[in-house]
């Protein structure tokens, strides 16, 4: 029960900001989320899709009924008649089926015209603060490594080696904490102690590890402990796994079937809680059409696949999809049939515990800054959102503010 | 009198908490120098080395020892001379070709010393190639080869105009019209002074100061005198219509410099957690010494507290000081061309630290996916490939070759055994650990059942001595510097 209240005062703080705290958190008490429908619970499950590249938000959602979009992408724009129709102004790119599929079931929500103040649009700086939630000063641990650490303190362990998990060869900034561990695990088999055909080495290694002594020196204990781990933890990881049988077809791309490993994570006894996967390269000077619509193609047939092995799972109420991007794209094309660094974009938020539905309006096509869109919803929001009302902790002291949520959970 | 290393068989034994520091902490260490003192002075002042280059240091005293490294004699290797593309071979043609160039130079170098302190400088002034285009990140680290060694002062100047930090941190779009603060704040936040050292004020007039410098046509450092304020600034108390060679003499003049410079050394070259009172003493070396690098790393190198047990395998080796010391250790003669991929994985690609605030290294090197990336950076390259990226075949890799380390001793598992704990870890070892290699040389490990297990011999010779290395290279032990 105490958690219960503590998630409760939560949700009062970023519903309003910081000055309403005291006044309201009475009103709240009242209404405790319902368990395991959309409600807070750090049971919950996050996927963190990461968009790499900077997508372009005006092919994503497409305003296919502003003259100004048709005007401005005479070559790249895409016709009325081919967007899937969201309603009488906006609509998905044809290649977002799968997306398509997944709003008319209620999962998915629209977030449009994210962004932040002073947009960088370096690649690198640009990423940097998206997944370290700083666009002022450089910050060392990523968000969800932030998140982790206020979740699992100094000596707190979190129950899985896998608790939380980057399903590519590097850990992206948003993932590194400052002291809970988050793996990177390119591929089931490559994670692990590798001896080739040797098993006889690869057993001793185990001997060796199994039997390092502690000692008094406080690297060659941590390091000695962190070796059984490592040593053991494939072994553990592809065990655990291998209870799991995906239910879904998923599609042969790479990021569709790091989906699929992703729900392996979940739903086997891995118990993974956060996840993060990659997908690009969406950083399309040249050629727009071709390249994104493909992305975009493995992105929405990816996750539809992956919701359908989530739900005959019943896991798709427990997991929460959430895609990011280090900026849109400019909105004219540029003269290779292409499109250049640009600023606001729209982004995914997906799951059974998912308001589906559009947020925030689109961006005006005719009130630029300097040619680039401008945004209305600060992404801190949806990380607050995210942190506070899906998996129920404050999101002030991880953000270093606050920021008022948005309304999909 | 500061404890010395303890050279028993087992490396703990002899470890002495954090707090008790010897007044003579910094006097010149006077003590016995042996094999494991030279290999310790090695994997600090460079990247460790063979059997044979620490025997070689070994058999010279400790002063000796140390002036060959500040003060090579002999010239180095050709620079542009890369094994397999010795003519084509252009480092700044690509990131790749650029990691390379400078990983066979710590490498192949008999300058190692120049090598770390150029890999210091990297992650005390860490610029990426994230942002900076490699011919300016390869011109970055000739700077800091050619200077990393120098008086501080003058490091300081040259690299507040190396093209690389005017790109890296925006001060070349730091002009009287439209201040940017970024240089001037990190100068006295992550360079010299420390945070907490300095107001907001200090950032903004320093800024100021420093506005003025972009880059030319040709990418050189360029003053543009109508670019710069030339007003009155007030920085860290003086006053004055200063620039930037002033602001880099206000900041060093600060007395806080000299403990936030000795702090850093004393991080790198000792321990990770150096005591409030080692800090003063060091500081006043540096002080003393004109703000002179060398001196200052000379000093601490002959110093009681490097050679105390306090220090010995006291910090976790870089992924660098890992692969490289590999390699140097097994006389591989070339870097595998995916070292830098493999760097990656291990948490330090060269060139591309994750912040401008550099790595944060000690203990935060190692987790279970970075030490299995070591792991089996070791086991590819002892069975001659390379783990390919995402689970993909591995690629072929340079010989490793064992014989280098036990060639001389023959068919007897327990002699085999010695000359890897030797070889590797000046054996730093427990007997449990000798014994496990000679069961696995003897396919006598308890917990292996092997059909019909072959003694140790010709049949089986070249496997099992890889297997072995490759335990060896991985023990805990080898993951500390």
């Amino acid at each position: 029960m105490k958690r219960r209240s503590f998630v409760t005062s939560a949700l009062t703080v970023a519903f309003l900001g910081g000055n309403a705290r005291v006044a309201l958190a009475q009103v709240a008490g009242a209404a405790p989320p319902l368990p395991g429908f959309g409600a807070a619970d750090p049971e919950n499950v996050l996927v963190v899709v990461q968009m790499s590249g900077g997508n372009d938000g005006l092919n994503t959602i497409v305003p296919y009924s502003d003259d100004a979009y048709h005007r401005v992408r005479p070559a790249i724009g895409i016709p009325a008649t081919a967007v899937l129709k969201l309603n009488d102004r906006i609509g998905f790119n044809p290649a977002l089926k799968g997306l398509n599929a997944l709003y008319a079931q209620g999962k998915l929500a629209i977030v449009q015209g994210v962004g932040y103040p002073n947009p960088n649009r370096s690649h690198f700086e640009a990423t940097q603060i998206w997944e370290t939630a700083a666009p002022d000063r450089p910050q060392q641990y990523g968000w969800l490594g932030r998140y982790l650490d206020h979740r699992y303190p100094v000596g707190a362990k979190p129950p899985s080696l896998f608790e939380a998990v980057s399903l590519g060869d590097m850990l992206p900034a948003a993932l590194v904490a400052s002291h809970v561990e988050v793996p990177a695990i390119g591929a089931l088999g490559a994670f692990g102690y590798n001896a080739g055909r040797d098993l006889a080495e690869k057993q001793s290694a185990g001997v060796l590890y199994d039997g390092a002594r502690a000692g008094q020196s406080p690297y060659l204990a941590m390091i000695a402990s962190t070796a059984r781990d490592a040593y053991h933890g494939g072994d553990v990881l592809r065990s655990e796994t291998a209870a799991f049988t995906n239910k879904a077809t998923y599609p042969k791309d790479g990021f569709s079937q790091q989906l699929a490993l992703a729900a392996r994570m979940i739903g086997s006894s891995a118990g993974s809680k956060i996840v993060f996967v990659s997908i690009g390269s969406f950083d399309t000077h040249a050629g727009q059409r071709a390249q994104q619509d493909r992305l975009l193609g493995y992105l929405g047939d990816g996750l539809l696949a992956f919701y359908a092995d989530l739900a005959a799972h019943g896991l798709d109420r427990k997991v929460m999809t959430m895609t990011f991007s280090e900026f849109g794209r400019r909105v004219t094309q540029n003269a290779s049939n292409g499109t250049d660094h640009g600023t606001a974009m729209p982004l995914f938020v997906i799951g059974g515990g998912v308001k589906g539905g559009i947020y925030g309006s689109h961006p005006s096509l005719t009130d630029l800054d300097s040619g680039d869109l401008k945004y209305a919803i600060d992404f801190r929001s949806i990380y607050a959102t995210v942190i506070e009302k899906w998996l129920g902790r404050d999101p002030a002291p991880i953000l270093g503010g606050a920021y008022p949520s948005v309304a999909f959970v | 009198m500061v404890p010395k290393i303890d050279t028993s068989t087992d490396p703990q034994v002899g470890y002495r908490p954090a707090g008790t520091l010897d007044a003579d902490a910094l006097q010149p260490y006077t003590g016995a120098f042996g094999v494991r003192h030279a290999a310790h002075l090695l994997r600090r002042a460079g990247f460790g080395g063979s059997p044979d280059d620490i025997a070689r240091f070994a058999s010279v005293s400790m002063e000796s020892a140390v002036a060959a490294l500040l003060h090579p004699s002999t010239p180095d290797v050709p620079l542009t001379d890369f094994p397999g593309q010795s003519a084509l071979f252009d480092p700044k043609r690509s990131r790749a070709t650029a990691q390379l160039w400078w990983l066979d130079r710590m490498l192949r170098t008999n300058r190692p010393l120049v090598e770390k302190m150029t890999l210091f400088w990297h992650g005390h002034f860490a610029t990426s190639i994230q942002k900076v285009p490699v011919q300016y990140m390869v011109g970055q680290i000739d700077l800091f080869r050619n200077q990393g060694l120098g008086r501080f002062p003058a490091l300081l100047g040259a690299v507040t105009r190396d093209p690389a930090m005017l790109i890296w941190l925006d001060n070349r779009y730091n002009a009287k019209a439209h201040p940017n603060e970024n240089y001037a704040r990190e100068v006295m936040e992550l360079f010299a002074l420390g945070l907490g050292n300095y107001t907001e004020d200090d950032v903004k007039e320093a800024a100021r100061a420093l506005t003025g410098w972009t880059l030319d046509r040709n990418g050189a450092a360029l003053f543009v005198p109508a670019r710069h304020d030339d007003g009155i600034k007030t920085v860290l108390g003086r006053t004055g219509n200063f620039g930037a060679d002033d602001i880099v003499a206000t900041i060093v003049s600060q007395p806080v410099h000299q403990r936030f410079i000795a702090h850093k050394l004393l991080e790198f070259f000792v321990y990770s957690d150096p005591e409030p009172e080692l800090i003063e003493q060091a500081a006043r070396v540096y002080a003393l010494s004109g703000f002179d690098v060398a001196k200052t790393v000379g000093a601490i190198l002959r110093s009681n507290v490097f050679y105390s047990s306090r220090a010995y395998r006291a910090l976790p080796k870089s992924p660098i000081e890992l692969a490289i010391g590999t390699l140097r250790c097994l006389g591989v003669a070339a870097i595998p061309p995916n070292l830098p991929y493999q760097l990656a994985r291990m948490g330090q690609e060269p060139l591309n630290p994750p912040s401008v605030k550099g790595w944060d290294g000690g203990p935060t090197w190692i987790n279970t996916s970075t030490l299995l990336a070591r792991f089996n950076f070791v086991n590819g390259l002892v069975a001659q490939t390379a783990p390919g990226k995402n689970g993909q075949p591995a690629v072929s890799a340079p010989n490793a070759d064992p014989d280098a380390l036990v060639g001389r001793v023959g068919m007897d598992p327990v002699k085999v055994a010695a000359a890897l704990v030797s070889g590797v870890v000046q054996d730093d070892v427990t007997s449990a650990v000798r014994a496990t290699l000679i069961a696995y040389l003897e396919n006598t490990t308890p917990s292996v059942s092997v059909q019909s297990p072959l003694p140790f011999g010709p049949e089986n010779y070249q496997e099992k001595i890889r297997g072995a290395l490759a335990l060896t290279l991985n023990l805990p032990v080898n993951q500390l510097a």
